[in-house]
């Protein structure tokens, strides 16, 4: 085979309406890629590094993710996973936005409650982290935006009933250290 | 919270939690109004984490250009798979031809190579087969006497025995 006959494949292989479905699925997933991203790790640069390359990943599957469900499922799985390595790696060198960072200039009506919702963000935020890592994978994923209970136990390899009584447990210990 | 209100505590935080009050809970609630303030603190509790828990990973958005990015870098790497690609085959086209005038070559040499007089081809036969006379000198009798298994009650070694007569 010459290198001009390789060369047509691989172009035939990314043809536009590739890149265009490609294109049509990072829209679809991205909000909630990203989240599912920055609720592992916390802030929002390590966030869209860990996202974008869950979605290069998914690119170059892209043949066989071409269904819409399968795609979402994969990708959600794959950020998750890459999310959970990259802390574990950082450790204790992550920085975590805080949430005044996050949420500013969003609600600046009242300051005096903004501000105490804030501090009470940062602190939920650290009780999040010292919940026992099956609950807070669980409590984590749930947070985030479309996902299901369902969804959540497809990322997490468990059944969706298992899904719901860890996050019943987890709010149950949030509410007692938070009250 | 009083010591014997203890026991009460994970009723406290399901009721909050469910919204439903077990019938044992609801009859100490209308004798204990520490437990019934506990109750209405820990309702309170649960809607300010109804509050804060969506934000925790909905607070921030990826930037409005990230899709483009993410297309951008799928691009480059598209085009780094298309290079590597062509390194790969060219290093194996290279390869294969290397092999092919490789073979070509040996062929050629065997069928043109120079040709040994059969008079030199007798001499190196002769030569390969020569011994020096000394090479007997150097066997020992031991390798002989292994060459055969003795019989049951023999010996490796054929020892005269001397009889009674004899002495």
């Amino acid at each position: 085979m010459t290198g001009a006959c390789v060369s047509a494949l691989i172009s035939k292989a990314v043809a536009p309406e590739t890149e265009a479905g490609f294109g049509e699925r990072i829209a679809e997933n991205q909000r909630r890629v990203f989240q599912i991203a920055y609720s592992v790790l916390g802030n929002a640069a390590d966030a869209e590094d860990v996202a974008q390359e869950a979605f290069l990943r998914a690119y170059q599957k892209f043949t066989s993710l071409r269904e819409a469900e399968k795609f979402r499922a994969w990708v959600n799985r794959i950020v998750f996973r890459l999310a959970l390595n990259r802390r574990r790696g950082h450790g204790r060198r992550l920085a975590r936005d805080s949430a005044w960072q996050i949420t500013e200039a969003r609600t600046m009506v009242d300051g005096a409650k903004y501000a105490e919702q804030q501090v009470l963000l940062d602190q939920l935020r650290r009780e999040i982290e010292r919940l026992p890592e099956k609950l807070r994978s669980v409590l984590q994923l749930s947070l985030v935006e479309e996902m299901e209970a369902a969804d959540v136990g497809a990322v997490l390899g468990i059944p969706a009933g298992t899904v719901r009584s860890r996050m019943h447990t987890a709010r149950k210990l949030l509410l007692e250290v938070m009250k | 919270m009083k010591i014997e209100c203890e026991k009460w505590k994970d009723q406290l935080l399901e009721a909050a939690l469910t919204g439903t009050t077990a019938k044992d809970l609801e009859e100490h609630l209308k004798s204990c109004t520490k437990c019934s303030t506990e109750l209405a603190e820990v309702r309170a509790g649960k809607a300010r984490l109804d509050t804060l828990l969506p934000l925790i990973a909905q607070g921030a958005e990826p930037q409005a250009d990230f899709r483009a990015r993410v297309l951008a870098a799928a691009g480059d790497a598209r085009k780094e798979n298309r290079a590597m690609a062509w390194r790969v085959w060219t290093l194996a086209g290279a390869t294969a031809v290397v092999a092919t005038l490789l073979m070509v070559g040996l062929v050629f040499l065997r069928r043109n190579g120079p040709v040994v007089p059969q008079e030199e081809l007798a001499a190196a036969q002769k030569l390969a087969e020569w011994r020096a006379p000394s090479d007997g000198l150097l066997r020992t009798p031991g390798q002989e006497i292994l060459k055969t298994m003795p019989r049951l009650g023999k010996s490796y070694l054929n020892v005269p025995v001397k009889t009674d007569k004899e002495e």
